[in-house]
C-alpha cells in the first residue's frame, strides 16, 4: 500500500513537473515572442521618426530653397529616375509636382518664419551689445568731478566753524548728490526724470552755497513729468557744463534754468544759462559727445541733443527723447497733465526699439 | 626790502567761504600777517597786488577771468606767491621744494604753519627768479584751460554756429556731412537738415581739423568718416557719395590723388 502510494506520489510529481515545465516553456516562448514583437515595433517607430524628420527637413529645405535650384534639382532627379527605371517615373513626377505645390503653399510662411527667427537672434545680440555699450558710456558719464568734491568738502569744513546748521544742510545735499551719482549705488531700474532732477537739484543747492549770489537757479519741471523715463546723468552733465564752462568762469555769474515739457509727444528737457557762451573750438564737448552717443545707442534716431545760443546770450542745451512713463513709479498718476494721457505709455520699457 | 612794517598779503578766490577760511587760518598760523585785500578773480588779484604792493599773494588756481597761474605769471615776481587749491590736478605739489608754495583746501593748520615759516624766511629776499620757469611748466600742465600764451596743440573748430529755422544752433562737426559754397553762403549739410553760414570754404579749410575734413573741390569740404564710396563715371570724373545723403559730390581733378587706389 505504502509502495503503491509512493509510486503514485512519484508519478504525480513527475506529472506535475512536466506540466510546470510545459507552462514555463510556453510562457518563455510567449515572452520571447512578445519581446521580438516589441523589437519590431521599436524599429518601426524609429524608422517612422526618421522618416518624419527627413520629411520635415525636406519640407524646410523646400520652403527656403530658391526656385531656380528647385527646378534644377527636379530635372536632375527626373533624369536619374529615367536612367534607373521607367516605372518609377510616374511617382517621381508626382512627387516633384507636389513639391512645387508645397513650396507655393507653405514656402512663404516657413521662409518668413526662418527670416524672423534669424532677425530675432540678431536683434537680441545687437540689444546685448547695445546694453554693454550703454553701460560703459554711462559709467564714463557718471564720473564725479574731484574738483567739485574737494571744494565742497572744504566749504563744509568752513561752514562747520561759522554756521553749523548750514554746514549740516550742505552735507545733506552732498550725500543726496553722491547717493544718486555714484555709479554703483544707482538702482538697476530705469531712471526717471524725477530722480535726475533731484540729483541736479542737490548739486545746484551745493553750488548755490558756494557761489552765493553769483548763481540764480530755477527748476521748472511739472510734477506729472517726474515719472517719465529719462537716461541717467545726462541732465547732470548739462548742468555741470553750464556751471563749469558758463557761470563759474564769469565774474558776475548768472542764471541757470532747468525745464521740462512735452512737445509733439516727446519729452524735452533743457538747461539754459546766461553764462560765457559756447566756445566753438576746444575739447569742452566731451560730455556732450557722450550724451549724443548714448542717445543714439538708446533711442536711435528718435532722440537728439541740440545746443543753441539763446537771443540773450549764454547757452541752451536741449535733450529730446521719446516720452515714456515708468509704470511702477509710486507717484500718483492723476497728477499727470492732459498731454500725458494722450500718449501711450510703452510697457516694454527695457528694450528700445531696434531701428 | 625794508622789513620794519608788518608783513602783508592779499587773497584771491572766487568763493567767499574759501577766502574766509584762508583768512581765519592765517590769523592762527601767522598772527602778524596783515591781509590788505581780497580779490574774486585773477584780474582783480593782479590789479590788487599792483595797488597794494603786498609781500605775499595767496591765489586760488581755478578762478574766473584769469586763473591763478596766469595771474602769478602776470605778476612776474612782484610778490611771493602761494597757490591754494582744493584738488591738486595741476600737480603743484611737484614744486613743493621750489620757489612756489602751495596749500591744499581746507588748509591743514600744521601744513599752513610750515608754509608761513618758509615765507618768513624768504620775505627779506626778492621773490625767486626761478619762479618764471616753474610757472611756465605749470601753465603747460594746465593744458586745455583757456587763454595761456604758451604754444599749445592747435585747436580746431569742433562746433559750427548756424541758423536753423529761427534758432541759432551749435552743430557738432561730427554731425556734418559736407560744406559746399553756394553763392554768398556756405551750405552746411547734416543727415537731418541743412543750414547756411557766412564763413567761406577758404576759412573753414584753415579752421577745421584736416584729419576730419578733406577738401575735394574748390567749393566742397567733406567729412572723411562720412564718405560711403567714391565712384568714377565714364569721363573719369570722380564722385564722392556721403552716408545718409543722396547724390554725389564732384571731385576736382587737382584733388583726384586723395582717392587713388591702394
Amino acid at each position: 500500500m505504502s509502495s503503491e502510494y509512493q509510486a503514485d506520489k512519484a508519478g504525480r510529481k513527475e506529472e506535475r513537473d512536466a506540466f510546470k515545465a510545459r507552462i514555463r516553456d510556453g510562457l518563455e516562448r510567449k515572452i520571447e515572442r512578445a519581446t521580438k514583437g516589441d523589437e519590431v515595433a521599436d524599429t518601426f517607430q524609429q524608422l517612422e521618426r526618421l522618416l518624419v524628420r527627413i520629411w520635415w527637413q525636406f519640407f524646410d529645405w523646400l520652403a527656403v530653397v530658391p526656385w531656380g535650384r528647385l527646378a534644377i534639382v527636379s530635372l536632375l532627379v527626373m533624369i536619374a529616375t529615367g536612367v534607373v527605371s521607367d516605372r518609377a517615373a510616374g511617382p517621381v513626377v508626382f512627387l516633384i509636382l507636389m513639391s512645387f505645390v508645397i513650396k507655393i503653399v507653405a514656402g512663404g510662411k516657413v521662409s518668413a518664419d526662418k527670416v524672423a527667427a534669424e532677425a530675432t537672434a540678431k536683434a537680441e545680440t545687437e540689444q546685448l551689445e547695445r546694453n554693454v555699450l550703454e553701460a560703459r558710456l554711462e559709467a564714463l558719464q557718471a564720473q564725479i568731478e574731484p574738483h567739485f568734491l574737494f571744494n565742497t568738502l572744504a566749504s563744509i569744513d568752513q561752514l562747520i566753524q561759522m554756521d553749523p546748521p548750514r554746514a549740516s544742510q550742505m552735507q545733506q545735499s552732498l550725500i543726496r548728490y553722491l547717493r544718486s551719482a555714484m555709479p554703483k549705488m544707482r538702482e538697476g531700474r530705469r531712471p526717471t526724470l524725477g530722480q535726475q532732477v533731484d540729483l541736479s537739484s542737490a548739486y545746484l543747492e551745493i553750488m548755490q552755497v558756494r557761489m552765493e549770489e553769483r548763481l540764480q537757479r530755477s527748476v521748472n519741471v511739472p510734477d506729472g513729468l517726474r515719472s517719465a523715463a529719462f537716461p541717467s546723468m545726462m541732465l547732470q552733465t548739462l548742468v555741470e557744463n553750464s556751471i563749469k564752462h558758463g557761470l563759474e568762469p564769469k565774474s558776475d555769474g548768472g542764471q541757470l534754468a532747468i525745464a521740462a515739457e512735452i512737445r509733439d509727444g516727446r519729452l524735452e528737457v533743457s538747461v539754459t544759462d546766461t553764462g560765457m557762451g559756447f566756445a566753438p573750438k576746444g575739447v569742452g564737448g566731451c560730455g556732450l559727445a557722450n550724451i549724443r552717443e548714448r542717445l543714439k545707442v538708446l533711442y536711435g534716431k528718435r532722440a537728439e541733443l541740440i545746443i543753441s545760443v539763446p537771443a540773450s546770450g549764454g547757452t541752451r542745451a536741449l535733450i529730446r527723447v521719446p516720452y515714456e512713463v515708468i509704470l511702477d513709479e509710486p507717484e500718483p498718476a492723476d497728477l499727470a497733465p492732459v498731454s500725458q494721457t494722450k500718449t501711450e505709455p510703452t510697457i516694454n520699457l527695457d528694450k528700445p526699439e531696434t531701428v | 626790502m625794508n622789513r620794519t612794517a608788518a608783513p602783508t598779503a592779499v587773497i584771491a578766490d572766487d568763493e567767499r567761504l574759501m577766502r574766509q577760511q584762508i583768512v581765519m587760518r592765517l590769523k592762527e598760523a601767522w598772527p602778524e600777517l596783515v591781509i590788505v585785500g581780497e580779490a574774486t578773480n585773477g584780474l582783480e588779484a593782479v590789479s590788487l597786488v599792483r595797488a597794494q604792493q603786498p609781500d605775499i599773494a595767496f591765489l586760488d588756481i581755478r578762478m574766473p577771468e584769469m586763473d591763478g597761474i596766469q595771474a602769478a605769471r602776470a605778476l612776474g615776481g612782484q610778490c611771493h606767491v602761494v597757490f591754494v587749491t582744493a584738488y591738486d590736478q595741476y600737480a603743484v605739489t611737484a614744486f613743493e621744494q621750489g620757489a612756489i608754495d602751495y596749500v591744499l583746501k581746507p588748509a591743514d593748520p600744521e601744513r599752513l604753519k610750515r608754509t608761513c615759516e618758509r615765507l618768513k624766511e624768504r620775505l627779506d629776499s626778492k621773490p625767486d627768479s626761478s619762479m618764471d620757469t616753474l610757472l611756465e611748466q605749470l601753465t603747460q600742465r594746465l593744458g586745455s584751460t583757456a587763454g595761456a600764451a604758451v604754444a599749445k596743440p592747435r585747436e580746431y573748430l569742433r562746433w559750427i554756429q548756424a541758423s536753423v529755422g529761427n534758432a541759432l544752433r551749435m552743430i557738432p562737426t561730427s554731425d556734418i556731412l559736407f560744406f559746399r559754397a553756394e553763392d554768398k553762403y556756405t551750405r552746411v549739410q547734416t543727415e537731418d537738415f541743412e543750414a547756411l553760414i557766412r564763413k567761406p570754404i577758404k576759412e573753414l579749410v584753415d579752421e577745421l581739423d584736416p584729419e576730419e575734413f578733406w577738401q575735394i573741390h574748390r567749393a566742397i569740404l567733406v567729412r572723411v568718416d562720412a564718405i560711403e564710396q567714391v565712384t568714377r563715371d565714364f569721363r573719369g570724373q570722380q564722385h564722392v557719395h556721403m552716408r545718409g545723403f543722396d547724390g554725389g559730390l564732384e571731385v576736382s581733378r587737382s584733388y583726384n590723388h586723395l582717392f587713388k587706389q591702394m
